[in-house]
């Protein structure tokens, strides 16, 4: 008898070879890549070092990596409901958590590779272009180095899986392709600017004090990824400010976000 | 052929809103046999089908297994087995036989396709899928297969091909359950014939057994079974 690792093992293998397979994953990496290069290279950020460079980098990476996360989530489990897999799976001892699990590890690599390898050679292009005051470690306030552009990639990664998680909810939902597209197409626009609007809404409506504003930026995706990249990375660049979100809370937040995600998933996909 | 019952069902109720898909159903299904589900479109056999493999859950009633050691209880071939397109009939298969932890070239020889293990299933035939999907549901040697419609929408050499390779799986011991429209099979080749109509067992018997009612093919009982007005008997009529 198998145990679940080893059957999360074969689906995530199945995913991984899907993906590579149909090249949506080289296809998406090139168009990170050709946007990730055009827009720093435009902004002029890698010949004024890291920084500089996620500075230019910040607005475009909060639309793209949610982009092409749902790209590669949204129909993960439509597809293999459009096909009655759940049905024929059920006979399997296969439970929902570790089907979901592996699906959604296969996917995660894809997008990682997609996401972090351009970045990471945006990283090295700065590295041979960037003025001497770039560093290896920023020792104090307002100097530029490797350490904070490292930190920038692991928070888009992790929106980037934050955002996996929520797709593949919507992809679970979903129980045909048509449905998939649209409902990754909510989820994407939810994620990317859905959530922040409705706080400003209620900030506006006087539903909300200004002083919890950054608090409860915190709780969506994208705003505790732009919170966290400020705090943790541009902060070197505010002489004298920092607090821009409670890393703690969007830590959590996110941490939430990717488990309600995936246990949805689980779930709807064992309610069937 | 042995009097063992690999499965038991008792009084199975099942609706869907004010639709009655099953109304009080019981049926044994022994092993080395071919137990078919006969029945005109809506009669509730597929509902039974999966209530008896426990992908539906029913209102009412219970479902009893044999004791076994196989890696599943139940291999199920749905009516319209779909692949991932991409990948090659051996891919597509060591995928289901690793979550068993079987022999994927054994199950592709078991179904004669052990031939075409590179092709891609993009590529197989209607017949050449249905056997995939045969091979998968033997994944792991499951004491009880089910299929649904195993040859629907296949012309009759390749029909015939299918219900070969489902007579061959219940001599090798297994119970085979299966629903079919393809009656001058079904005569041939089912050891057991449960007539569903209306939710409940309107007659069940031996092919032979059947056909005695109007002593023609099992075609003209089915028929002449239908035209009764009170065909259906809840609970598990006998014929």
């Amino acid at each position: 008898m198998t145990r679940p690792l080893d059957r999360f093992w074969t689906v995530f293998g199945r995913e991984v070879r899907g993906l590579v397979r149909t090249r949506v994953v080289f296809v998406l990496g090139a168009v990170v890549a050709a946007l990730a290069f055009g827009v720093a290279r435009a902004g002029g950020g890698p010949s004024g070092g890291y920084v500089t460079t996620v500075v230019d980098l910040l607005v475009v990476v909060e639309l793209l990596v949610p982009a092409a996360a749902f790209a590669i989530g949204y129909r993960a489990l439509a597809d293999a409901t459009a096909r009655g897999e759940p049905a024929v799976l059920e006979t399997y001892p296969l439970s929902p958590w570790t089907y979901v699990a592996g699906v959604y590890a296969g996917r995660a690599v894809a997008l990682l590779a997609v996401v972090v390898v351009p970045l990471l050679a945006l990283g090295a292009h700065v590295a041979t272009t960037a003025g001497p005051e770039t560093t290896v470690l920023a020792t104090h306030r307002g100097v530029d180095s490797v350490a904070l552009y490292v930190r920038f990639v692991a928070l888009t990664a992790l929106l980037g899986l934050v955002t996996l998680a929520v797709a593949l909810a919507l992809s679970a939902v979903a129980n045909s392709r048509r449905r998939a597209i649209l409902l990754g197409l909510f989820g994407l626009l939810v994620v990317v600017a859905g959530t922040d609007v409705t706080v400003l809404t209620a900030l506006g409506g006087g539903l909300l004090d200004e002083s919890a504003l950054g608090t409860v930026l915190a709780l969506t995706p994208s705003g505790a990824y732009r919170g966290l990249v400020f705090e943790h990375v541009l902060s070197v660049a505010f002489e004298g400010r920092s607090g821009f979100v409670p890393t703690g809370i969007a830590l959590v937040a996110s941490l939430c976000w990717w488990a309600s995600g995936l246990s949805l998933a689980a779930l709807w996909a064992g309610f069937r | 052929m042995t009097d063992d019952v690999a499965l038991t069902a008792t009084d199975l109720r099942r609706s869907y809103g004010d639709v009655t898909a099953l109304d009080g159903v019981s049926i044994d299904v022994p092993t080395d046999s071919v137990t078919a589900l006969i029945g005109p479109n809506g009669s509730g056999k597929t509902t039974l089908l999966e209530v008896l493999l426990g992908i539906e859950r029913p209102d009412a009633g219970t479902v009893d297994y044999a004791e076994s050691d196989a890696g599943r209880r139940v291999g199920y071939l749905p009516q319209r087995p779909t692949f991932r397109p991409d990948d090659t009939v051996r891919e597509t298969i060591a995928f289901y036989a690793a979550l068993v932890e079987d022999d994927p070239d054994r199950l592709l020889e078991r179904v004669g396709l052990d031939t075409v293990p590179d092709r891609r299933v993009s590529a197989l035939s209607g017949g050449m899928t249905r056997l995939l999907g045969i091979a998968q549901a033997l994944a792991g040697d499951p004491p009880i297969l089910a299929l649904d419609e195993p040859a629907s929408g296949l012309d009759p050499a390749v029909s015939d091909r299918i219900f070969g390779v489902v007579d061959s799986l219940a001599a090798d011991g297994r119970a085979v359950l299966l629903t079919s429209h393809a009656l001058s099979l079904v005569e041939r080749t089912a050891d057991h014939v449960v007539v569903v109509e209306a939710g409940g067992v309107a007659a069940r018997g031996s092919p032979a057994a059947l056909c005695e009612r109007t002593g023609g093919p099992l075609h003209e009982t089915f028929v002449d079974l239908l035209s009764e007005p009170t065909a259906a008997v809840g609970g598990g009529g006998e014929s």
